[in-house]
């Protein structure tokens, strides 16, 4: 289980077990399409709430086409919300495009706040 | 007897070096016998080997962010935690990447140095968080110094690429973390480094001779100087014109002295000099002697207020030198011993030596010794030292104005 700002998740925990993976990813994906977001266009990292320093620094790092992207996306949602009905078909997100591009910056983020209060709490001792 | 206290303390230093040729690389130890050692990574990586203009500017502010062993704020925390300083210095032909610490803790800091040239990450958000910042800080401290600037520019015009590429990046540089980590993987092979040492033995430093990369090393074009006369305008700035000439191939000891000649300022400190360049005080004057491995540039860069005094200044700045070409022996002795004075005082630091011993380490050069070049400005006749004069100002020279170009005079109206 690991906790952080972006909440607590057992993803890692069940990824280690092969049982568990097996048993969960056909959930997790029956969950994600369920979860209506990709029948609006967005990917599941465009949902992160970004109300947060660590995902405010991790959006600074998208590159311009990653931010152009996650822009329209949620424009394009808010329309579709607006109108009160999800985009057509051929608009939808497909899974295999629903990856984690903003995740890996918000980790490195996190790690490093953890390593700068690792340094400022450093306890030095003698080297004997 | 305040006297004898003071009684000749003379400390018998030695300075030599050993260069081994570690395969293909080059790995010098200097000894010294001072209390802290260093450890410098010297790479021709200057922007006279650039790929793209502004890349050797990016990697030398890259330099010492996160790598693959440690982060960059871990890198700063954990040196400042041994006590030592790590620091680049760029010229124009070389990157130098220097770490100085105890005695005692070489192996923290070769540690780093080797992750720098070989696992540095060169991320994009890292790039722009502290690279950026910097070089736009190198660039912007540049723009407010007229004296580098002019420098900048007569190097430009002198010797147009290679040697003429500038130190920095542009204000909008096209550089990317992506060209800079290509220009590293070359910038840091095998056979484009020295690794020097000061008081350490050559089998600590071997550890570092392993982390270079056996990628090929970089090119560049044989110099040849041009010359020509540049204006900028520019507003708070000291009145500011630079007068040199420049030379290709290996600088001859003849234009250090002739350098050593040329500097007006006196020799003792706060005196006045009746120099006309100095106009009593009201403008600054320096040499620029700029020796590089296959060209050198020679000059006078003068400073003031006032564009009236900065011009007459620049009058005799010229009379100066056209009056280097047919020097009496008396001044010409008084230069050599001041040209030896200054090359033996560089040497003194650990900075000048290593940029002494490191040049000649990567341009090949198995003979290193300072006396050889102390010796060869003893050998200076005068024949000699005026023709290599009357050779140089032949030339086209390189004129810099930087201030109000609408008062600063043109080369022409100073006789050039």
């Amino acid at each position: 289980m690991a906790g952080s700002a972006l909440g607590i998740s057992l993803a890692p925990y069940i990824r280690s077990s092969p049982t568990l993976t097996k048993i969960f990813t056909p959930i997790a994906n029956w969950y994600a399409g369920g979860a209506l977001y990709r029948q609006y266009g967005l990917l599941y990292d465009d949902l992160l709430i970004e109300e947060r320093p660590e995902v405010q620094k991790a959006l600074s790092r998208l590159t311009p086409r990653q931010a152009y992207d996650r822009a329209f996306r949620i424009k394009r949602a808010s329309q579709a919300d607006v109108l009160h009905a999800p985009l057509p078909k051929e608009q939808w997100t497909k899974p295999e495009q629903d990856i984690r591009y903003l995740l890996p910056h918000v980790i490195d983020v996190e790690a490093e706040i953890k390593e700068r209060a690792h340094w400022d709490t450093l306890a030095v001792t003698r080297r004997k | 007897m305040l006297s004898t206290t003071r009684a000749s303390v003379r400390i018998a230093r030695r300075s030599f070096a050993t260069v081994v040729d570690n395969a293909g690389l080059k790995v010098a130890s200097i000894e010294s016998n001072q209390p802290t050692v260093s450890v410098t990574v010297l790479a021709k990586a200057g922007p006279r080997y650039q790929s793209k203009p502004g890349v050797a500017h990016a990697l030398k502010n890259f330099a010492f962010k996160g790598t693959g062993e440690r982060s960059a704020l871990g890198t700063i925390r954990e040196s400042e935690l041994y006590g030592g300083v790590l620091s680049t210095t760029l010229t124009r032909e070389h990157l130098a990447l220097t770490a100085e610490f105890l005695r005692g803790d070489e192996q923290f800091f070769i540690d780093v140095l080797s992750s720098v040239i070989s696992s540095t990450n060169y991320t994009r958000h890292e790039y722009e968080e502290l690279v950026l910042p910097a070089m736009e800080s190198d660039i912007s401290a540049l723009l407010a110094d007229p004296a580098s600037h002019a420098v900048e520019l007569a190097h430009a015009l002198a010797f147009r690429s290679g040697l003429g590429a500038s130190l920095f990046a542009g204000p909008h540089s096209p550089v990317t973390a992506h060209d800079v980590q290509q220009f590293a993987s070359s910038a840091f092979a095998k056979d484009n480094i020295a690794i020097l040492g000061t008081g350490l033995s050559e089998s600590s430093l071997k550890s570092l001779a392993t982390s270079a990369s056996s990628a090929s090393g970089l090119t560049t074009s044989v110099s040849s100087y041009f010359g020509g006369e540049t204006r900028v305008e520019s507003h708070g700035g000291l009145q500011t014109i630079f007068i040199g000439f420049g030379s290709a191939g290996a600088p001859s000891s003849e234009l250090a002295a002739l350098a050593a000649y040329l500097d007006p300022n006196p020799s003792v400190k706060w005196a006045r000099s009746e120099s006309p360049l100095l106009q009593s005080g009201k403008t600054s004057a320096r040499v620029v002697y700029l020796p590089y491995s296959d060209a050198a540039l020679v000059g006078l860069l003068i400073q003031g207020s006032s564009t009236e005094q900065v011009t007459t200044a620049g009058k005799a700045a010229i009379t100066a030198l056209k009056g280097s070409t047919a020097l009496k022996a008396d001044d010409l002795k008084s230069a050599i011993a001041k040209a030896k004075f200054r090359l033996a005082n560089t040497a003194d630091t650990r900075e000048g030596l290593i940029n002494i011993v490191g040049s000649n380490v990567l341009s090949g050069s198995s003979g290193v010794s300072l006396e050889s070049s102390l010796s060869s400005l003893d050998k200076i006749t005068a024949t000699a030292f005026n023709k290599a004069a009357t050779t140089l100002i032949k030339g086209k020279p390189t004129f810099v104005a930087i201030g109000d170009t609408t008062k600063l005079p043109f080369a022409d109206e100073l006789g050039l």
